[in-house]
């Protein structure tokens, strides 16, 4: 009896090729899977025994359970009531997962889910600076990508406005291309539209979810999902695989976020917004924090402007893509640039001729409407559509509800900061 | 004493003849009617009592059975009241024909007035088609009973009026009139062989609007080029068209237009729409209706009102749309089951509806137009008002669209709200009239081509035939149908589209310039792709 469970892991095949099995990391999966022992009552026990291998076998030994019971009782001298972390239901628990930790190993395995310990030198270093940072992190996709030079997290609103999805997406597509990892939340909305982004941009991308592995939330993601590990990136969760994200399981999943990265941009967040619960984890864990600002009268931004009212020494402003991207001490590569690609833009202009460059320096200069771009050019309804079709075929132009905007080469720089090409 | 009194009764767009039979004998007093009569007809013994009173003559106080022939049809309605009342002066003897035979059409009122009853045109048809041309109808549905040709028609306004010139023995013959027209695809289900021809000094005539008794000028429609040029497009080559936008944005007025801006009817399709009209209880009916109908039912129609049916087989809202257009607004609120009701009809043109015991087919060559919002709280992709709706409800939503019904829509046009100052300023928007020419010009052109069938119908290898690509089109089909990756449907919308562009600008084969301006009309499903990234 003695190790029950505990060395059928070792006989298995190893999670991945390039990290040896470990019997204590096995064990520290198999005490995450129990529910109720949190991180305090985890930690009690591991300095009560030494190891993860050693709290299963005492698990597994006779009266294993009163014993775990007694955990954190001798700790107290001062007299008072001891408040025990373990409770001979919690200790049953224990007991009970101890017996299928076969099952449960190979539940993960089957999910192809790696397994990373706080004790362990792959462990993303900045999460483990954090105040009782998660035990243990399941990972699916690539462990190396949790530990980059530079992170920054980028979250908001689940129901955001169609320009905050924009301001989301050229943020994390811009934090992406000058070569740093975008953490969110793989939620709907702003978390969906920075990991989108990103992958666009060529970049390195990290979703910690709220809930287990095998749970994951919202569904209509498993997609996106799937390309974030596709391309480099990984899918995290402290959570063992079935468990239901629940109400209480986001914000613990947004202490992570933010514990992983070097700063947190909140992009919309209206009053009493879970991205709010980041951006205050981001300063309290020492990390940086922005906020994009918004209209006084647009619920949609109103928690980021009173967050920012609150912690005005603390929470910094988004005044402008550059400027945030100096600020997190990126480098610009897109004002870098910015000559380079108003150079390009005039001449993939001139390279179009005819009424596409017409039609292209229109969009250039802000005329979105067919209304407004047959006023401006003084062309017939037809051409201007004709024209619109074909800059959309060349990646330089994008519709969105009957508004166009210009894209590829004649979208480098920001709106207001215009390539400088000859008015239409 | 027998007596037997030829009237008609409607049978969905088709008169059917009755032959009334009155036996009035001795026996108990009573009132019988047999022969399959439906609940408003079991009420017509009520009617004609009171009417037989009240204009002075006697209900007999005897056993009177009415036999409605033939015996297995089902019978509905009010028309047949003034044979029947007829048939019991003439079987109670108070009442002796001096001429020939007549039939009688017309509902009774207590105090013996006849009234107009739905669907007096196809009934007259469909009796002088069995060769009874001498026929009684009411005075306020003479005008409309007119439109047959070479009957004899007697208006009368009152049962007494009725008595009066059965018996009086001068001939009230009508003139006849010529040229004529035919009264073809009417009553298909076993109509007579008869030939029954329509006056053609009516032709001229506009008949009173069905529905939407204001139609607004295009020249109301301030900006919304792309939405105006969609429209053109979509009426001059008889597309399916959708607007999508959000609130205000002038998707309604824009279609709303649309009575304006369609050519009148030819003499078949008028006639047709008149029989439909006139079934469905429109009437009376002043002459032929040349203007187009143009339908627009809110969206929680049934499934039995669009599509027909009913217990006395009503025409739905497809066949009230026949030779016009179908205006849905608000098209993902409709019911599921009515949206997929839709999808027979645009493929064949018409409806098959059957009941227990009962079939029949109803025509159905409608356009079918669409407006929608973008998302349910309708402002995605606006600036002023902010969109709030997950991506998932926006799916959901568009969803509600099901494919096959979208890909029976050529042409979805994007409408993006007007700002304001654009209302005041600008240029002066074209009117209806000008539209109207080119479109009926456009129309002329594709009806002028052999199979002479409007580009919205065409298909398969007529359609390529049409289009008549030279290389550099066919690439440039290729080019952006592999942008969107359509499906193969995708790309004969592309193409129907592209064919009615050219038309309108006078063009023998569809260019490249056509194709461009086609691919703006593609359904948003295959641009939502590019236009949420980033």
């Amino acid at each position: 009896m003695i190790g029950v469970g505990v060395p059928g892991s070792v006989s298995a095949p190893a999670p991945a090729a390039h990290r040896p099995a470990s019997m204590e990391r096995d064990a520290w999966a198999v005490l995450t899977s129990v529910r109720g022992l949190g991180p305090v009552g985890l930690a009690a026990l591991l300095e009560r025994y030494g190891s993860g291998v050693a709290i299963l076998a005492a698990a597994a030994a006779p009266r294993g359970v009163d014993r775990l019971a007694e955990t954190g009782r001798e700790a107290r001298q001062d007299g008072l009531r001891p408040r025990r972390p373990i409770s001979p239901t919690l200790a049953r628990s224990i007991a009970e997962a101890t017996g299928r930790a076969d099952r449960i190993l190979a539940r993960i395995r089957a999910l192809g889910l790696d397994v990373v310990t706080v004790e362990e030198p792959e462990y993303p270093h900045r999460l483990a600076a954090v105040e009782l940072p998660p035990h243990v992190l399941f990972v699916r996709g690539e462990i190396g990508a949790l530990d980059p030079a530079r992170v920054v997290a980028v979250v908001g609103t689940r129901r955001p406005t169609f320009t905050g999805r924009r301001i989301a997406a050229r943020i994390a597509g811009s934090i992406a291309k000058a070569g740093a990892t975008v953490v969110s939340g793989l939620a709907a909305g702003i978390d969906g539209a920075a990991h989108e982004a990103t992958l666009q941009a060529g970049g390195t991308t990290v979703a910690v979810i709220g809930g287990g592995h095998a749970r994951l939330y919202p569904k209509g993601h498993e997609r996106l999902a799937e390309q974030i590990v596709a391309r480099g990136g990984a899918v995290i969760s402290e959570l063992p695989p079935d468990d239901e994200p629940t109400i209480g399981t986001f914000p613990r999943r947004n202490r992570v976020i933010s514990g992983l990265s070097d700063a947190t941009v909140v992009v919309e967040a209206p009053a009493r917004s879970g991205a709010l619960i980041t951006a205050s984890w981001a300063l309290e864990q020492g990390r940086e924090c922005f906020l994009v600002p918004g209209s006084i009268v647009d619920p949609a931004s109103a928690g980021c402007l009173s967050f920012l009212r609150e912690n005005g020494g603390a929470a910094r402003i988004v005044s402008g893509l550059p400027e945030l991207l100096d600020d997190l001490g990126l480098v610009d590569h897109e004002a870098a640039t910015a000559i380079a690609s108003s150079a390009s833009a005039e001449a993939t202009l001139v390279d179009l001729g005819g009424t596409a460059e017409r039609i292209g320096r229109a969009l250039v200069a802000g005329y979105a409407t067919v209304d407004e771009l047959v006023a401006v050019t003084g062309l017939p309804v037809a051409t201007v559509l004709a024209a619109l079709t074909l800059l959309e075929g060349r990646g330089l132009a994008h519709d969105a509800y009957g508004r166009y905007r210009p894209g590829g080469a004649l979208a480098m720089t920001e709106p207001g900061r215009a390539p400088q090409v000859q008015r239409p | 004493m027998l007596a037997a009194v030829p009237s008609a009764t409607l049978h969905g767009l088709a008169g059917r003849v009755i032959r009334v039979e009155v036996d009035v004998a001795p026996g108990l007093p009573g009132f019988t009617i047999v022969g399959l009569a439906d609940a408003a007809l079991q009420e017509a013994r009520e009617r004609v009592r009171g009417a037989i009173r009240n204009e002075g003559f006697v209900h007999p106080p005897r056993r009177i059975t009415v036999n409605l022939a033939p015996a297995e049809l089902r019978k509905a309605g009010a028309s047949l009241d003034l044979a029947i009342a007829i048939g019991i002066l003439l079987g109670s003897e108070q009442l002796r024909p001096a001429r020939g035979r007549w039939a009688l059409v017309g509902e009774l009122s207590l105090g013996g007035e006849v009234r107009a009853v739905p669907g007096i045109l196809p009934m007259v048809a469909a009796l002088a088609r069995r060769g009874l041309r001498r026929i009684v109808v009411p005075a306020t549905a003479a005008a409309e009973a007119s439109l047959v040709d070479g009957v004899e028609l007697a208006p009368v306004a009152t049962l007494g009026e009725a008595v009066l010139l059965l018996r009086s023995r001068r001939s009230r013959r009508v003139a006849v009139m010529a040229p004529r027209v035919e009264l073809s695809g009417e009553g298909g289900e076993g109509a007579g062989t008869g030939h029954v021809t329509v006056a053609a000094d009516r032709l001229g005539s506009v008949g009173p609007s069905v529905t939407c008794a204001i139609v607004p000028d295009l020249s109301e429609v301030r900006g919304q080029l792309e939405a105006r040029r969609g429209l053109e497009i979509a009426l001059a080559g008889g597309h399916g068209l959708a607007f999508v936008g959000p609130p205000g944005s002038g998707k309604t007025l824009l279609a709303r237009t649309i009575p304006g801006l369609l050519p009148p009817l030819d003499d078949d399709a008028a006639l047709e729409v008149t029989v439909v009209a006139s079934a469905a209880g429109e009437g009376p009916l002043a002459g032929l209706i040349r203007r187009p109908p143009f339908r627009s039912p809110h969206h929680t129609i049934s499934y039995a009102a669009m599509v027909g049916g009913g217990p006395r087989l009503s025409p739905g809202e497809v066949t009230l749309a026949d030779h016009g257009v179908l205006f849905l607004d608000e098209l993902p609120e409709f019911g599921r089951d009515v949206l997929e009701s839709l999808r027979q009809p645009l493929e064949e043109g018409s409806v098959a509806i059957a009941r227990a015991g009962r079939a029949t087919t109803f025509p159905a060559r409608f356009q079918l137009v669409a407006a929608m919002n973008p998302c349910p709280c309708g402002y995605a992709g606006s600036d002023g008002n902010a969109c709030h709706c997950p991506a998932s409800v926006v799916a959901r939503y568009t969803d509600r669209v099901s494919g096959p019904l979208r890909d029976r829509i050529d042409l979805w046009v994007s409408m993006p709200r007007v700002p304001g100052t654009a209302l005041i300023g600008g240029p002066e928007p074209e009117d209806s009239a000008v539209v109207r020419m080119r479109v009926r010009a456009t129309r002329d052109r594709q009806l002028g081509r052999p199979g002479g069938r409007l580009n919205g119908r065409l298909t398969g290898r007529a359609l390529r035939g049409a289009c008549r690509l030279d290389r550099a089109a066919e690439r440039r089909v290729v080019q952006l149908s592999e942008l969107e990756r359509m499906s193969g449907r995708g790309t004969e919308r592309l193409l129907r589209v592209a064919r009615t562009i050219a038309d309108l600008a006078g063009d023998a084969a569809v260019g490249t310039g056509h194709l461009d301006e086609a691919a703006r009309f593609r359904p948003p499903s295959l641009r939502l792709a590019t236009a949420m990234a980033i």
